[in-house]
C-alpha cells in the first residue's frame, strides 16, 4: 500500500490512486477494449458496409457500377410491395403495442397486488413464456387458430359459426402472435417501476377523496411513465423488426419489412437493394423511438 | 385503490385474462403433443407417444440441436467475458463518450434482427472471411452482448462499491479484491446475463438463416423448416421437450440466484 491518505494518518478509505492519469485510462481502455473492439469490427463496420452498399446500384451483373445512387430507396417507396411493407409493418407494430399495453397493465396491477408465493409464481410463467422458444410458441399459436383447433371449436359450439374460420396465415394471426411474443417485455418494465411507487401516494389519494380510477389515471400511471415508456419501446422495435412471426403465422400477402428485405437478399441476390430496405427499416424504428421519447419528455413532461 | 371491489374486479378479469393468453399456446402444444391424430386437433380424440418417436424424423435434428448448444454455450461465455470489464469500467469509472459508448453497446437490441445478419454476411462475403459454425457465433455474440452488459451493471449498481474500497484500503490487490468482493456480487447479473445470451442465440432463427452456408444448420432452422412442410403434431413433442427444460432450468437458477428480481430491477 502507497496510498498517500493511509500514510498521513487518515483512517478513511481513500479510493487508491496506484497510478497517474495515464494509468487509470490504460485500465479503463483495457476493461472496455475486448468488447468494444469485437463490436466495433463485427457491428459498426458491417453496418457501415450495409450503409454504403445500400447506394450502388445493380443490374443482375455481378460487379456494381461505381456511381453512388438512391435508386433504391427510391425504389422502395414506389414499389407497391414493399411501400405497402412499410406502412403494413408499421400498422401492426402500433396495434400490437397498443394492446400488449393494455392487456399488460392490469397484469402489472395484480403483480404489484399478489402475496409473495403467488407473484413468484405468476413471475415464473412469465419468464418462461419469455424464454420458451419463438418459433415454440408460434407453432402454439398455430395450434390455437388452426381451422380444427380450439378456438373454432368454441366458436362453431357457441354457434357463432356454422363451420371453422380461416384465421391463421393472416395480418390478424400475426398481431394475435406478436402480441403474445411482446407481452413479458411489456409487463416486466411496468411492474419494475409499479413497484418503485410507495404506496402511501395512491392511499393519500385515496383518502383526499378520489375515487381507484382517478387514482390510477392521476396518480399511478403517470408515475408508472418509464415502466410504460421502456416497455412499449422494446415492443414496438421488437414487433418493426419481426420476421419469424409474420413468416409462420402470416401470408406472402400480408409481408412485413423484414420478409421483403430477405426475399431481395435469399431469393433475389439484389444485395443493393435488401441492403436500402433494411436501412429504411433501422432509421425508420430508431425515428419512431427518438420522437416517441421526445414527446414523452417535451410534451407529456414525463421523466423517463 | 384495491379496497375498492368493482375496481379489483375489473382488474383482476384483465390481468388473468392476459395471463391466461400467456400460457394458452404452451398449454395446449403439451396437449396436442400426445394427440393420436395426424393433424392439429382439439380436443385430441386418441392418445399417442408416437410424435415424441417422431422428432427423430426431423431433418438432421441431431446434429443441429448439438451445434446449437454448441454456439449457443459459446455465446453465453465469451459475451460475459467481455461483458465483465466492460461492464465494471461503465459501473465504476468515468470516461469521455461514455454515454455514447454505453448507447452503442446496448444498440443491437433495437436494431432489426435480419439487418444484423445481413450486415455480418455482406462483411464476411466483403472481407473474403470462411463461413463455417464460427461465423454463427460471431452473429450471435453481437446480438446478445447487450444482455449481460445490462444486468451485470443492474448488479454492480446494486452492490456496494465500498465494500471494495475497504478491501483495497487493507491491503488486499487489485486481483484479489475483483476475485473475492467484486465477483460474488456480480454473480446474478453474470448468471442472469450467460442465461439471456444462451437462450437467445440457441432460439435465433433470423441471424442464423444468413449466416449458415454448406451443410451447417441450427436447431430452430430445422424445426421451422419441418413446420413450413409438415402439419403432424412432431414440433409439438419438439417444443414440449424444450419447454420441459427450458422452465427447469429456470426455476433451479431462480432459486439459487434469485434472477428474475435482478432482471425486472435492471
Amino acid at each position: 500500500m502507497t496510498d498517500a491518505g493511509a500514510a498521513s494518518g487518515v483512517t478513511l478509505p481513500v479510493r487508491r490512486r496506484s497510478g497517474g492519469r495515464s494509468r487509470r485510462w490504460l485500465l479503463i481502455a483495457c476493461m472496455l477494449g475486448p468488447l468494444l473492439g469485437f463490436m466495433v469490427v463485427f457491428y459498426a463496420v458491417p453496418f457501415a458496409y450495409l450503409a454504403q452498399e445500400s447506394f450502388q446500384s445493380w443490374d443482375g451483373e455481378d460487379e456494381p457500377k461505381a456511381e453512388p445512387t438512391f435508386d433504391y430507396y427510391k425504389k422502395t417507396f414506389q414499389s407497391s410491395r414493399t411501400s405497402r411493407a412499410l406502412t403494413r409493418t408499421f400498422r401492426i407494430s402500433l396495434v400490437s403495442t397498443l394492446i400488449a399495453l393494455v392487456i399488460c397493465y392490469p397484469v402489472a396491477l395484480l403483480l404489484i397486488r399478489a402475496g409473495p408465493r403467488l407473484r413468484s409464481g405468476m413471475l415464473l410463467v412469465i419468464f418462461i413464456s419469455l424464454a420458451a422458444s419463438l418459433i415454440v410458441r408460434n407453432y402454439g399459436w398455430l395450434v390455437v387458430l388452426a381451422d380444427q383447433g380450439p378456438l373454432n371449436a368454441l366458436l362453431v359450439g357457441l354457434g357463432f359459426t356454422s363451420r371453422g374460420l380461416r384465421m391463421v396465415y393472416s395480418e390478424g394471426a400475426t398481431i394475435v402472435a406478436l402480441v403474445h411474443y411482446v407481452m413479458p417485455f411489456m409487463i416486466l418494465p411496468i411492474y419494475g417501476a409499479l413497484l418503485r411507487i410507495p404506496d402511501s401516494y395512491s392511499e393519500a389519494s385515496i383518502s383526499l377523496g378520489a375515487g381507484p380510477w382517478t387514482t390510477l389515471r392521476k396518480v399511478v400511471f403517470p408515475l408508472s411513465m418509464p415502466g410504460v415508456f421502456g416497455g412499449t419501446i422494446l415492443s414496438f422495435a421488437i414487433c418493426m423488426s419481426a420476421f419469424v412471426t409474420p413468416l409462420m403465422l402470416g401470408s406472402p400477402a400480408t409481408a412485413m419489412m423484414s420478409q421483403v428485405a430477405a426475399e431481395q437478399l435469399l431469393v433475389q441476390q439484389n444485395f443493393p437493394w435488401g441492403s436500402a430496405i433494411v436501412t429504411i427499416l433501422t432509421l425508420a424504428t430508431f425515428a419512431v423511438v427518438f420522437a416517441y421519447g421526445w414527446v414523452i419528455r417535451r410534451v407529456m413532461k414525463a421523466d423517463v | 385503490m384495491f379496497e375498492d371491489r368493482g375496481f379489483q374486479r375489473v382488474v383482476a378479469t384483465l390481468g388473468w385474462t392476459a395471463m391466461a393468453v400467456l400460457v394458452f399456446p404452451v398449454i395446449l402444444t403439451i396437449v396436442v403433443s400426445f394427440s393420436g391424430s395426424q393433424f392439429i386437433e382439439f380436443p385430441p380424440k386418441s392418445f399417442s407417444m408416437d410424435w415424441y418417436a417422431n422428432i427423430a424424423k426431423i431433418n438432421k435434428i441431431g446434429e443441429a440441436t448439438l451445434l446449437s448448444l454448441l454456439v449457443a454455450s459459446l455465446t453465453g461465455i465469451f459475451t460475459v467475458a467481455m461483458a465483465i470489464p466492460a461492464a465494471l469500467a461503465i459501473a465504476r469509472h468515468a470516461f469521455p463518450a461514455k454515454a455514447m459508448i454505453v448507447a452503442f453497446l446496448l444498440s443491437p437490441v433495437a436494431v432489426p434482427m435480419i439487418a444484423i445478419g445481413i450486415a455480418i454476411l455482406q462483411f464476411f462475403v466483403w472481407t473474403g472471411l470462411p463461413f463455417n459454425w464460427i461465423t454463427l457465433l460471431v452473429g450471435h455474440v453481437v446480438l446478445t452482448s447487450a444482455y449481460p452488459v445490462r444486468t451485470i451493471v443492474a448488479s454492480l449498481t446494486l452492490s456496494n462499491p465500498s465494500l471494495e474500497e475497504a478491501a483495497a484500503s487493507l491491503g488486499a490487490s487489485r486481483w484479489t479484491v475483483f476475485r473475492t468482493v467484486t465477483l460474488p456480487q456480480l454473480t446474478p447479473g453474470l448468471i442472469s446475463g450467460f442465461l439471456f445470451a444462451f437462450l437467445i442465440s440457441f432460439d435465433n432463427y433470423p441471424i442464423s438463416i444468413f449466416l449458415v452456408r454448406s451443410g451447417v444448420t441450427t436447431m430452430p432452422i430445422e424445426v421451422f423448416n419441418y413446420i413450413s412442410q409438415q402439419l403432424d403434431p412432431t414440433p409439438a413433442a419438439f417444443s414440449t421437450i424444450y419447454i420441459v427444460i427450458v422452465s427447469a432450468i429456470i426455476v433451479l437458477v431462480e432459486r439459487r440466484f434469485g434472477v428474475i428480481s435482478l432482471s425486472v430491477r435492471g
